[in-house]
């Protein structure tokens, strides 16, 4: 199994790692706690609210469109950099995904997918 | 790097071209529900769906007799593949007069759409010969499950579609980290490689067990199958019998083709016990449960669990005639299942799905039609001839015996013993309670022609299966 001995040292620098993060602080820190150092870090501005509330769904509805027409965009890099290698074949597989990805935009374009009702 | 360029032939395309048809097809539902006008959207969306569930079933005939192997071992085409696609196939072509009312109206080509979409993942399943192409299909067939089990205005239709999100994820997962450790003990992902391959035994053992896990919560085999009442009743029923079926077809096809063409055949018995004790269980289980149901969907859900455990039965062994008895089986159960979720669909209204058992008090009074053929279909899931169901139980005690494996063949007389009693109570109770709402007038009712004619078609296929016991005899050399 000698291949595997990396993989369990891995594995256990990382379990110890770990533990230490969490357990050595507690054990060692000082604590002065005040009302400054409590409060949540929000990029230096003060927070407004509890960070727990309900969103309306409609924020997740364009965050999952926004993330799917931005990995189409991301798929469009990799055949970029080997479009002359790839050829036709790269350039009509290219074009089945677009058009795959058109129509799913139509889609959601003419059902109001974007409206913010 | 000449490679890189259109690795693949046209004879790789052929071999996929069901599920080709199948994938495209939902962009064409898709297009036509934003082009049809309202009126004919519903129409246009169930017509469109069905024309190309039916052509990839006449394009996927095609591939009879000529197994060969695609994608460079990643999609097996042959007869074991085809069977399987055209159960999944039928499946769905026969959830669809369900499929009527598939959420609000401006949903329903986009449901279908997905319907397809699944399809296809059980149409890939069906081929797949390549630990990356199972998983490719298993997750496309879920994902589109998962928002058609939300396609209703209940809640319950959502807690079923969470329920089933995060457990069927949490199954994929432990299925993922078989397939690595299998990777890990052969070096190759490909179905072949892992039978031939000398690696790691413990990789390969953990590897498989962690696999079986996986498709034994898909499959709802107990103990993974507590998810599947609750999703069974949440979901709309067209999608309740679309899961039944297709889903099943999907996960047994890999199931099948992992037990006979994966494994070295000096382990394979030895690793595959954990899942006929398994099979044993959800006979037994699937059953038991089934007897203190109220509700029809989640009764067909432990009923089902008790089907595909006999299926699984079948495989005991490994032998040839237990994969064509397993197959004759799951066309049967197909069938049968179809045919039962036709005759709640008959007596849903618009607003209520004709689930509750209490429904069917009195039910041989008030429609006598509707009684006979859901009492057919009853006896079929018993067990019981004149139907598909008898022969098919035989055919698998036959086998399971032949193959050295008596205790599970006793194990399914004991599971069919208890089915017996769960089926009669619901016949008991159509036919000898006159209780029950008032006769509905005849003229009130609206004439369902689609689905009296899928209940048909359940009911006849039922019946002729009965006595032509037909399974494709040249179809193991083609697992492989």
């Amino acid at each position: 199994m000698s291949p595997y001995v990396p993989v369990a040292i891995f594995l256990g620098v990382a379990v110890a790692a770990a533990t230490a993060f969490v357990l050595v602080p507690g054990l060692v820190a000082r604590r002065k706690p005040n009302a400054t150092k409590s409060e949540a870090y929000e990029c230096g501005v003060e927070p407004t609210s509890d960070v727990g509330g309900r969103f309306p769904v409609r924020f997740y509805l364009i965050a999952m469109l926004f993330v799917i027409f931005d990995v189409e965009a991301a798929s469009f890099y990799p055949w970029a950099v080997q479009m002359r290698a790839l050829r036709v074949y790269g350039l009509l597989e290219m074009a089945a995904f677009v058009v795959v990805l058109g129509i799913g935009y139509a889609y959601v374009w003419r059902k109001g997918g974007f409206q913010w009702r | 790097m000449p490679t890189l360029i259109a690795p693949f032939g046209n004879a790789d395309w052929l071999a996929l071209a069901p599920v080709l048809v199948v994938a495209v097809a939902p962009l064409v539902v898709l297009l036509a529900d934003l082009l049809v006008p309202r009126a004919l959207r519903r129409t246009s969306a169930l017509a469109l769906t069905a024309l190309a569930l039916i052509v990839a079933g006449i394009v996927s005939l095609q591939g009879w007799g000529h197994p060969f192997s695609a994608f460079g071992g990643g999609f097996q085409a042959g007869g074991f593949t085809i069977v399987f696609q055209e159960v999944a196939l039928l499946g769905a072509l026969l959830s669809l007069p369900l499929a009527g009312r598939l959420g609000r109206d401006d949903q329903t080509g986009g449901g279908l759409a997905l319907l397809l979409w699944s399809t296809c993942g059980a149409l890939l399943m069906a081929g797949a010969s390549n630990l990356l192409t199972i998983f490719l299909g298993l997750e496309l067939l879920s994902l589109a499950l998962y928002c058609l089990c939300a396609l209703a205005a209940a809640p319950s239709a959502r807690e079923a579609a969470l329920k089933y999100l995060i457990l069927s994820s949490t199954a994929s997962g432990f299925m993922l980290y078989g397939m690595a450790l299998l990777f890990g003990a052969t070096g190759s992902a490909q179905l072949a490689a892992l039978a031939t391959g000398s690696g790691s035994h413990v990789l390969l053992a953990l590897g498989s067990g962690l696999f079986l896990v996986g498709f034994a919560f898909k499959l709802s085999l107990v103990p993974f199958h507590v998810w599947t009442p609750d999703v069974y009743e949440g979901a709309p029923l067209p999608i309740t019998a679309f899961m039944s079926v297709v889903t099943k077809a999907g996960a047994l096809a890999v199931l099948a083709r992992f037990a006979y063409a994966a494994l070295p055949q000096a382990d394979a018995q030895a690793l595959l016990i954990p899942i006929w004790v398994i099979a044993a269980l959800s006979m037994i289980g699937g059953n038991v449960g089934a007897l203190a149901q109220t509700d029809m969907k989640r009764l067909l859900a432990y009923s089902g669990i008790a089907q595909v455990g006999y299926v699984v039965a079948a495989l005991a062994g490994t032998t040839p005639l237990g994969l064509r008895y397993a197959m004759f089986y799951l066309v049967a159960y197909a069938f049968m299942n179809l045919g039962a979720f036709g005759i709640v669909g008959l007596l849903s209204r618009d607003h209520e799905e004709g689930s509750r058992l209490t429904a069917y008090a009195g039910l041989g009074h008030r429609r006598p039609f509707a009684a006979a053929a859901m009492t057919f279909f009853l006896l079929a899931l018993a067990g019981l001839p004149p139907t598909a169901g008898f022969t098919g139980k035989l055919l698998i005690l036959a086998s399971s015996v032949d193959a050295g494996y008596g205790w599970l063949a006793g194990v399914l007389i004991a599971g069919t013993a208890i089915s017996i009693y769960v089926y009669a109570k619901i016949i008991y109770a159509m036919y000898a309670r006159r209780t029950g709402t008032a006769p509905e007038a005849q003229a009130a009712r609206r004439p369902e022609p689609l689905r009296w004619l899928g209940v048909g078609i359940c009911a006849v296929a039922v019946f002729v299966m009965a006595f032509y016991p037909l399974a494709p005899s040249d179809v193991l050399p083609q697992v492989k």
